[in-house]
């Protein structure tokens, strides 16, 4: 196949494409039911980012977000308020410093009149804390590039490995209990190989284990 | 594939392709030049701070803000880190204002807190006195963290110096949450984050101070009895206004 016979706009998708076949991803997910569930159309959940000090790592922002999101998208979608609004509506009772760090934290706050009051108007039911992290495990291979003033290029092969592991808390604001718990893990390994142009194959790792676990805790809370 | 993507640079679209590539690697250039030598950070008046939700004390409480709260920035120079800049000056008027109106039923500025112009419980100064923060390079993790040193002085409602008190707020923030160019969002984000610590601290520990205790719960007990605190108030100072 020679390439003078190929124009560019046919090269040009294909090489636009090629990213979107990513590379291999295991997901596994699993949960712990504490309490019997269900959620009226009335009510809504939250999901927080655990950001308890002293703490090494907190949940990426863009991980809540992803399971917020899905959650209130969907089949099953649910009343979902976003962890800036909950936050700030009932500041300073869920900020790092203050936050119930368990559930026996939780009636004393829940008693205060003006945060109970707040907590009605929002139609909070379910808090949903996240707690986890992706990281990368393993990383092999090198690429080079150069750039002269009449083009240049990249030659090499990079590989590395994502590890996505996030466990749900969930707790029933109106007992003041947790009623279970529901964890997402997922790995997959990434490749760019470089014969000029990089061609990258890129594992979602953690927008796998976003769905996961977002799906999981929509049957989690809506069917038990 | 290799073949294809050289004669597709050899193709008379390339001098733009090339002008291209040059300029993006300008923008990479200069974008990192930037967040090399310096970094200046704003929390600004825009932003927005919450309304503590809490019980209100129901008191008439006096703020005064004095110049170097409203006029503080913090500038480090970070030696091969490049110069960091991080100015909250116009953010304090919002904190405290916001801060104090969820805590007390009302809350006055007061210009002088020797001599409050109207009548208020006590008058509130508050001052940073100090400001750290460590980078990511320093710390060998993804994590900006600012450290904000607050003095807190309390004037009784006749003008005189009861004591202070000092707190320390912290606020830290993930790189990896910042896209690309992190070190000017991410510095911003973990000094939000340490005014917002400073408005909670302050929330959950004020009625704990030993400073404020005693003239809080005598306070208290005045406002139950309008006599009383009618007596041990200057009459010229009892004409309201907020």
């Amino acid at each position: 196949m020679s390439s003078d016979s190929l124009p560019l706009r046919i090269w040009l998708p294909l090489i636009l494409c090629l990213p979107l076949l990513g590379g291999c991803v295991t997901a596994t997910v699993q949960q712990v039911r504490e309490a019997s569930t269900g959620l009226a159309d009335t009510e809504a959940i939250v999901v927080l980012g655990r950001k308890d000090r002293p703490s090494s790592d907190e949940t990426e922002m863009n991980f809540v977000r992803c399971v917020g999101d899905r959650m209130g998208k969907g089949g099953q979608r649910m009343n979902v308020i976003s962890e800036v609004a909950f936050r700030d509506a009932v500041f300073p009772w869920f900020e790092p410093r203050t936050a119930p760090a368990n559930t026996s934290d939780l009636p004393e706050i829940i008693a205060t009149p003006v945060v109970a009051s707040r907590l009605r108007e929002l139609g909070l039911r379910y808090l949903v804390w996240i707690d986890g992290s992706t990281v990368r495990t393993d990383s092999a291979g090198s690429m080079t590039c150069s750039v002269t003033a009449t083009g240049g290029g990249c030659f090499g092969f990079l590989t590395w490995e994502n590890d996505s592991s996030y466990e749900a808390t969930v707790w029933d604001v109106q007992s003041g209990q947790a009623v279970g718990r529901v964890s997402s893990d997922a790995i997959g390994t990434s490749y760019i190989p470089a014969v000029v142009v990089p061609v990258p194959l890129i594992a979602r790792v953690q927008n796998s284990a976003c769905a996961s676990l977002s799906n999981q805790l929509k049957t989690f809370l809506l069917n038990g | 594939m290799g073949d294809t993507v050289r004669i597709m640079l050899s193709d008379n679209r390339r001098p733009y392709a090339a002008t291209t590539l040059r300029c993006l690697l300008a923008c990479v250039m200069l974008i990192g030049l930037a967040g090399c030598l310096a970094t200046e950070i704003q929390v600004d008046e825009e932003t927005e701070f919450p309304v503590p939700l809490v019980p209100k004390i129901p008191l008439r409480m006096g703020v005064h803000l004095p110049p170097e709260l409203l006029d503080f920035v913090h500038k480090e120079d970070l030696g091969d880190d490049g110069v960091f800049t991080i100015d909250i000056s116009d953010a304090q008027s919002t904190v405290f204002k916001n801060l104090f109106t969820g805590m007390f039923d009302q809350v006055t500025l007061i210009e002088n807190p020797s001599h409050p112009e109207v009548d208020v419980a006590g008058t509130i100064v508050p001052r940073i006195t100090e400001m750290q923060f460590s980078t990511p390079f320093q710390t060998r993790t993804d994590y900006f963290e600012v450290w904000l040193k607050y003095q807190f002085e309390l004037y009784n409602r006749d003008g005189d110096r009861l004591g202070d008190w000092f707190l320390t707020a912290y606020g830290k923030a993930n790189t990896q949450n910042y896209g690309l160019n992190t070190t000017p969002p991410t510095l911003r984000a973990a000094a939000l984050q340490a005014c917002r610590d400073a408005m909670a601290f302050f929330t959950i520990s004020f009625a704990r101070e030993s400073v404020v205790q005693q003239w809080l719960s005598a306070e208290l007990a005045a406002s139950r009895s309008p006599v009383q605190a009618g007596a041990g108030s200057n009459p010229a100072r009892t004409q309201g206004g907020s």
